[in-house]
């Protein structure tokens, strides 16, 4: 009963209610093993699988107990995007997000911690403190969205929406053995997400399987007038899909840059070479494609990435909401304070980084150039579309780092090297596991990567590889 | 003063009257109860994204088309990073490398009567930012102009003098409220005027350093501080000093301009472009039913009044700087049974504006209405009062909202047209005035106006004065 698509059978077959099926998880999260959550909200899933069972199993999500990160806002629930910025910020509307999930009767158990405001990879900048890593304690989930993948693994909740804005959604579902979902940009309102880069950020769920990662897909693909970047084509309807396919053959085209692969360490890359021969075999045409301008992807995003962030994160100045520093002198000692107090040092190095980069004199120079290298590797992708249906991809050359591997920042970021591209691209993207390391049997993966808007069939398709590979 | 001359360019922040905010759909209030009209988008709540206004874009299309500029069919939202309390997102939307509307062109009256283009550079979209009261230990934000739709419209260095300036923002404020897009009110704050200001040497192409006077809330401060800057900056240079890129407030009380900030230390607004909104496209076909739409402006009003009402062109464009003074008028033309349009032009202009400029009253809710007036001048011109006398009831009607005839009724003012009765008081005054008689037949005519004078006096001015002269003349076989 660990998918979605499980539990729902057996709730519509009444073995379990679905006050049972929350009051597992439940429990799961107040043992609280692994840090996972910041804010539980028992009595109000309880109230509400209590009411689901009275009305009856309908949809897929009725009655599914399910995390958010806490960067999704959640009205009249306590929201902090991991930071003491927010230690006690209820936010006074709903988001999009998690009212589509709830609304299509998903149970929310609570909010899971991540890297404050989503920059991170370890889930380790945080100011509620990391959380473990389940499978084994001396190593870390990954991050940013590091908790939900958690929730997910520990047993808490079925399935948990995270956020990727340069893989933080694709690397910890890699690390932890799920399935991470990165939608195309624009597909997801981003209303009610707290931006970090806005022209990056899209809600991303974790889920067990393809399958679940297309129910939640089809509740959250609903048009917002709200999100004036969001494409209006409607919600999805890819589940369904999924359960009346028959076919199973896999004849599909595949572009692969194989230095990519080349480049992981030892355990992953003979996994990653593994599925390919296994895929092969299956009836996938593997083509190798060449995307040139993607090693300047990590040096590109951290410009961009951090430019709008200095930006976005502007309205954390202790005046309106969030925290507030005592003791400013006049207007500008206060703001300084209260920002200097409420980030920890990686938003804050991110902040004077994209403040920089956006200084008049050097704007030209690192944004705009930024900009324009950008739509190169758009355009790798999209030459190498022209002969494929997907792109196979690492999602990272390790597994799961440890703990005390001291790390510079920089080295922190070239973790990022195969998801970044992605989010600079708006491409969708599905992060698929496959195998056990050989060093330290910890899980390995990969990610296809789709065509913008082309979700569905990657949904479609990413289940048929999910299946073959299990 | 008369070894340089200014050249001055302005920026005018337009207040849009939409019925919702810039991205929010929080409804226009800014003078309500204090952050009563307020959502968690205008109040930067995170997570909370932008939607455009597209009330806010047809407006500044309109003003665009109404002003002569390009519109550009693809223009950019950016963001203008800086933190201050009033401004919750820490930026402000605006549209700073490619606006919606450049390159206009409007014509003004100069200072010699001639009339001067002013270019315009640009029109953008932004937005306005919430409201700081200042106090002794703390401040107040009110939030509920927090995102009101702003347009900024910047000129070319055209101007040569404060009254081309002002002549300017009147001309803009008549196209805002002949468009109906913004109250255009300078006091209310609904249009807000910033000079930029620089001398050099009489003849010199070489521009010199520009000050920028900001908290210019009325055509007089505009002129005061214009003044001001031209004399303190030619001080400068007198005394070989150079002037300062700076901003400078204006001062209502001391009618000086006091230095809010040097440029020097770089106001650095890190803008960049707005990710949470798409590029703002502008089609063909809006534009086309915009234009078509476009309320007569105030150009178009003055030729069209030339032509239909035959009077002249200074007379036209009185009545027509303003848009509810020229529906007054035309209102009282279409009423009118005759062609004394040039008198109904001049009723207007001078005793109907004395009166409402006195008690800055409304025009469209006066007593005396376009019916009142008619009925006023077709009085005169049938011969029923004289002029005389229809000024003497004109405060009455004014006030009361009286219709004239029934005044003139009620107080027996009619005209005496009764020629035997005239003749009879003629008669007596030539008996009593042989000097004055002589006087006029050896060809004296100016010595006619006392005899009228004397009739008039006689029947407390109510003889026609036509038909008393005629007589005069009659009697006397002149």
């Amino acid at each position: 009963m660990e998918t979605i698509y499980n539990a729902h059978l057996a709730l519509k077959d009444k073995k379990i209610s679905a006050k049972e099926l929350c009051a597992e998880h439940i429990k799961v999260a107040k043992e609280n093993l692994n840090n996972t959550f910041i804010t539980l909200t028992e009595d109000y899933a309880l109230e509400k699988a209590k009411k689901i069972d009275n009305a009856g199993i309908k949809s897929f999500l009725d009655g599914i107990p399910f995390s958010l990160k806490d960067l999704f806002i959640t009205k009249n629930i306590r929201t902090t995007a991991g930071s003491k910025m927010l230690y006690n910020y209820v936010p006074p509307y709903e988001g999009t997000t998690s009212a589509n999930l709830q609304n299509s009767g998903a149970v929310l158990i609570g909010k899971v911690g991540c890297d404050e405001f989503g920059m991170g990879s370890s889930n380790e900048n945080t100011a509620f403190g990391a959380v473990n890593f389940p499978m084994n304690k001396d190593y870390l989930p990954g991050g940013s969205s590091g908790a939900s993948a958690v929730s997910v693994l520990e047993g808490s909740s079925l399935f948990s929406m995270g956020t990727d804005t340069g893989g933080s959604v694709r690397l910890p579902a890699n690390f932890c053995g799920l399935v991470g979902y990165k939608p195309t940009y624009g597909r997801v309102s981003r209303y009610g997400q707290i931006a970090y880069a806005s022209s990056l950020d899209q809600a991303s769920p974790f889920a067990r399987t393809p399958l679940d990662i297309a129910i939640i897909m089809d509740a959250i693909t609903k048009n917002d007038e709200k999100d004036s970047t969001q494409a209006p084509i409607g919600a999805m309807n890819s589940a369904e899909k999924i359960l009346k396919n028959k076919e199973t053959k896999l004849s599909l085209a595949i572009g692969i840059d194989r230095s990519m692969v080349d480049n992981c360490r030892e355990d992953v890359r003979d996994n990653l070479n593994d599925s390919i021969k296994l895929l092969e075999k299956r009836g996938v045409k593997f083509k190798d494609i060449s995307l040139p301008h993607l090693k300047y992807s990590v040096a590109v995003y951290y410009v961009i990435a951090t430019s709008e962030a200095s930006s976005n994160l502007a309205r954390f100045d202790g005046v309106h909401f969030g925290y507030s520093a005592k003791g400013g002198q006049d207007l500008e000692d206060s703001y300084a304070l209260s920002r200097s107090e409420g980030f920890h040092e990686e938003v804050k190095r991110r902040i004077l980084l994209g403040t920089f980069c956006l200084s008049s004199g050097y704007s030209d120079e690192y944004y705009s150039h930024a900009c324009k290298v950008r739509k190169l590797i758009y355009n790798d992708f999209q030459n190498a579309f022209n002969e494929c249906d997907y792109v196979y991809s690492p999602v990272c050359a390790t597994t799961s780092f440890k703990k005390d591997e001291l790390m510079t920042p920089l080295q922190m970021y070239m973790n990022d090297l195969y998801t970044i591209p992605v989010n600079l691209a708006g491409l969708p993207s599905m992060a698929i596991p496959y195998g056990k390391s050989s060093m330290n049997s910890l899980p390995t993966g990969f990610q296809l990567i789709g065509n913008s808007f082309k979700d569905e069939d990657l949904i479609l398709d990413g289940h048929k590889i999910f299946e073959v590979l299990k | 003063m008369s070894k340089y001359e200014p050249v001055i360019g302005i920026e005018i922040h337009v207040q849009l009257n939409t019925l919702t905010k810039a991205w929010c759909n929080c409804e226009l209030k800014i003078n309500g109860f204090e952050n009563h009209y307020v959502c968690e988008v205008c109040s930067a709540q995170p997570g909370t994204l932008p939607v455009v206004n597209k009330q806010a874009v047809d407006y500044a299309l309109m003003l665009g088309l109404a002003t002569n500029c390009t519109i550009n069919k693809t223009s950019y939202y950016d963001r203008k990073n800086y933190f201050y309390p009033d401004l919750p997102k820490g930026y402000q939307i605006t549209q700073f490398k490619t606006p919606i509307c450049e390159d206009g062109l409007v014509e003004i009256g100069s200072e010699n009567g001639d009339s001067k283009k002013i270019r315009i550079e640009r029109i953008q979209l932004e937005e306005d930012t919430g409201k700081s009261t200042h106090y002794n230990d703390y401040s107040l934000i009110n939030l509920n102009r927090a995102g009101t739709p702003l347009v900024e419209i910047v000129t070319k260095p055209d101007f040569e003098t404060a009254k081309e300036v002002t002549n300017f923002l009147k001309k803009i404020q008549s196209i805002l409220v002949y468009l109906d897009v913004s109250k255009g009110n300078l006091q209310d704050g609904n249009m807000r005027c910033d000079v930029n200001l620089s001398l050099k040497p009489i003849g010199s192409k070489t521009l010199g350093t520009r000050t920028e006077v900001k908290n210019l809330n009325s055509f007089r401060s505009v002129e005061r501080a214009i003044a001001h800057e031209k004399i303190r900056q030619a001080s400068v240079l007198d005394k070989g000093d150079k002037v300062l890129q700076q901003t400078l407030l204006f001062d209502v009380d001391t009618g000086a301009n006091r230095v809010l900030r040097t440029k020097s230390d770089a106001d650095d607004y890190r803008y960049m472009p707005e990710p949470d909104l798409l590029a703002l496209s502008v089609t063909e076909g809006q534009i086309k039913k915009l234009k078509e739409n476009l309320p007569e402006l105030p150009t178009d009003k003055v030729e069209r009044f030339i032509k239909e009402f035959n009077i002249p062109k200074y007379d036209a464009e009185v009545i027509c700087s303003e848009k509810k003074l020229a529906n007054y008028f035309e209102k009282a033309c279409s009423l009118h049974q005759g062609n004394a349009y040039k008198k109904i032009s001049n009723w207007v202009m001078v005793e109907l504006l004395k009166l409402v400029n006195e008690a800055k009253a409304d025009i469209e809710t006066l007593k005396l209405t376009p019916k009142h007036l008619v009925e006023l001048v077709e009085l005169i011109e049938s011969g029923k009062i004289s002029g005389k006398i229809a000024k003497d009831i004109f405060v009455e009607v004014y006030d009361t909202g009286k219709y004239p005839s029934d005044i003139v009724t009620d107080k027996g003012l009619e005209q005496n047209s009764d020629t035997s009765e005239i003749e009879e008081i003629i008669k007596e005054i030539i008996n009593a005035h042989p000097k004055e008689v002589a006087e006029l037949k050896s060809g004296r005519d100016r010595v006619m106006g006392f005899f009228v004078g004397q009739v008039m006096k006689k029947t407390q001015g109510k003889a026609n004065p036509k038909i008393t002269s005629d007589l005069v003349s009659k009697l006397l076989e002149l």
